[in-house]
């Protein structure tokens, strides 16, 4: 293209503007991972930026020497798990009987599903059914009342629409039933979108706050974002200035603080850079023609 | 009878579907529709040992509370500030982002620079919020650094109300713009090349091609985008809200759903919370409804 050989001064601006922008994206980050991994002096002293001084793993240390971070991890560990999985398989079956266009009664239940994105019944009479089911302070409670997310479900019905229809017709032909088209054809096809998607319903499960705080009692069943809460906020009000603490202690937990953000956050990070190239497919698909 | 057994046979043809279909109708029935008729405890004098359906109906008398209660004002008044206030600066500065990553010749400065701009809206909000305090606290906030390092006093980020809402802007901003580009990228990769081509002999400059064919072409992906971000002014996640703000705050951090929640589940006034929520949700369904209209008003496709 002749526009190509033109590096103009405005391209240079703009590359450096978004360098600024990503640096500004990430700082934080590196600010966690700098405070959690400098000596107690550097950090008294107020000079970590976005790299470690005087570099240690103590605060690490520490952290994982904790059973409550252990048993929230778990508790988390077992909620993304069972959660992804029945949120997978669900959002399939329902995008995958949805995307068959002459399937009877496809329309009326697929306003079935969309209408409840725009009405719903709030927190306190979901709250209700949710406790008169019995799931009440279980782990259950923190999955299944949300199983299925509308947004992911259009996505994913708009990549099995675009599929193209000759191979399932083929199969059909050959006399194979949806279930075996659904596993065996369109499954094996599907894997970016089944790779966003699981992403999406993952780091949502991994993140939730609000659903442990609104169902979780008992400290033994507390979720990792619960118990960071709690851990980092205790005495909420230090944050502003307010603190009576001795000024050691405040550092060692500030360290110590940091390092939990980041045991917390490292699974994200580490599927995230694997994941990324399919997500951005994925959402594309299923937002320009959703 | 010829045509029942026709359908008869085609349902049959379609079990499997069907049968995939019960556990989704299932779902929705228990954790949606049945919720959904739970709104009528906001017509109810609720009683935990009565139920949903024994409970007294009182007509209107929990709305005449809630509208006469001046805490529920404030909290929508909260809540329509902060949802202005992210708006305001969120949504031209993501379309502006898009715009500038679009410009990017290197694919892996584009890569990398993505990548990154994604990454917070994968951090929960326990995690933003603690990164807020690195950032914004008084005494050692990276921020405050900066500015009394350059001879200016600390900003009360965290402590101020005007200063608070400023924090919870930047917070949603920092998380939500990278990933609120892939829209527009999407739609900016759809514009059609040889447009810039034509535009290109022709002698446009480079500020020509983006006001006459760039931002044109993804019009309607910025109106759509617009519709649906104000209908959602009166909703808003507590998460943030509750999770960046203090105690100090609550004049401006307070706003309908850490209100619900409060009034809900720490004061388990039942049909007080529900009430809150049915108003919230008939208030976003008019305000969609109205919004579509005038997008198709001004010719565009709409969004129901």
């Amino acid at each position: 293209m002749t526009t190509k050989k033109k590096l103009s001064v405005g391209l240079v601006i703009n590359g450096i503007v978004l360098f600024i922008i990503g640096f500004i994206c990430l700082y934080p980050f590196l600010n966690v991972l700098a405070y959690s991994m400098s000596g107690y002096n550097a950090v008294l002293s107020g000079k970590v930026t976005f790299y470690p001084i005087d570099f240690n793993i103590d605060a690490y240390r520490q952290i994982l020497g904790k059973t409550q971070i252990w048993l929230a991890m778990r508790a988390t560990v077992i909620v993304t798990l069972l959660g992804t999985a029945l949120s997978l398989i669900l959002t399939i079956f329902a995008a995958y009987a949805l995307s068959i266009k002459d399937l009877p009664g496809r329309k009326a239940f697929t306003i079935f599903i969309l209408f409840t994105m725009y009405f719903s019944g709030g927190m306190i009479p979901t709250f209700i059914v949710v406790k008169s089911l019995g799931m009440y302070d279980t782990l259950l409670s923190l999955f299944l009342p949300q199983a299925i997310n509308v947004f992911n479900f259009i996505v994913m019905r708009t990549f099995f629409r675009n599929l193209p229809e000759s191979l399932s017709e083929a199969a059909r032909i050959d006399g194979a039933s949806y279930m075996t088209i659904l596993f065996k054809i369109v499954l094996p096809l599907s894997i970016p979108i089944i790779a966003t998607i699981g992403l999406f319903y993952a780091v949502a499960y991994w993140n939730t706050y609000f659903d442990a705080l609104l169902y979780i009692k008992s400290p033994e069943k507390y979720t990792l974002q619960l118990r960071l809460k709690s851990l980092l906020f205790e005495g909420e009000l230090n944050n502003s200035g307010a603190n009576v603490e001795g000024i050691g202690t405040q550092v060692m937990t500030q360290s110590l603080k940091m390092a939990t953000v980041a045991v917390s956050t490292m699974p994200i990070l580490v599927v995230y850079p694997w994941l990324q190239k399919y997500f951005v497919k994925g959402v594309m698909i299923g937002s320009v023609k959703g | 009878m010829k045509d029942h057994r026709k359908l008869g046979a085609k349902i049959w043809n379609y079990r499997w579907l069907y049968l995939m279909l019960v556990p989704i109708l299932a779902y929705y029935v228990i954790f949606k529709y049945i919720p959904m008729y739970g709104v009528t405890i906001a017509f109810k004098d609720y009683n935990v040992f009565k139920g949903v359906l024994a409970s007294p109906w009182c007509g209107f008398k929990v709305f005449n509370k809630l509208f006469a209660n001046k805490n529920f004002w404030h909290a929508v008044r909260n809540t329509l500030i902060l949802n202005f206030a992210t708006l305001l600066v969120s949504f031209p500065l993501t379309i502006i982002v898009s715009l500038m990553l679009n410009e990017v010749r290197s694919a892996l400065f584009k890569r990398v620079t993505q990548s990154i701009l994604y990454l917070p809206h994968f951090i929960s909000w326990v995690v933003v919020a603690a990164i807020s305090v690195n950032m914004f606290s008084v005494t050692d906030g990276t921020i405050n650094m900066i500015v009394e390092r350059a001879g200016f006093k600390a900003i009360p980020f965290l402590s101020d109300n005007t200063w608070w809402v400023v924090t919870y802007v930047i917070c949603n901003v920092w998380k939500e713009i990278g990933w609120g580009t892939i829209i527009y990228l999407a739609a900016l990769t759809g514009v059609d090349e040889s447009l810039y081509e034509a535009a290109y002999l022709d002698g446009a400059t480079k500020f020509q091609r983006l006001i006459y064919i760039t931002l044109p072409s993804i019009k309607s992906v910025i109106v759509t985008m617009l519709i649906l971000q104000i209908s959602k002014m009166m909703t808003i996640g507590l998460e943030a809200p509750l999770l960046i703000g203090n105690k100090k705050v609550l004049g401006v951090s307070e706003v309908i759903s850490t209100y619900t929640y409060r009034i809900g589940i720490e004061r388990a006034k039942y049909s007080d919370s529900t009430a809150i929520g049915l108003f919230q949700s008939v208030f976003n369904i008019i305000v969609l409804v109205l919004a579509d209209k005038f997008a198709k008003l001004i010719g565009e496709d709409g969004i129901i």
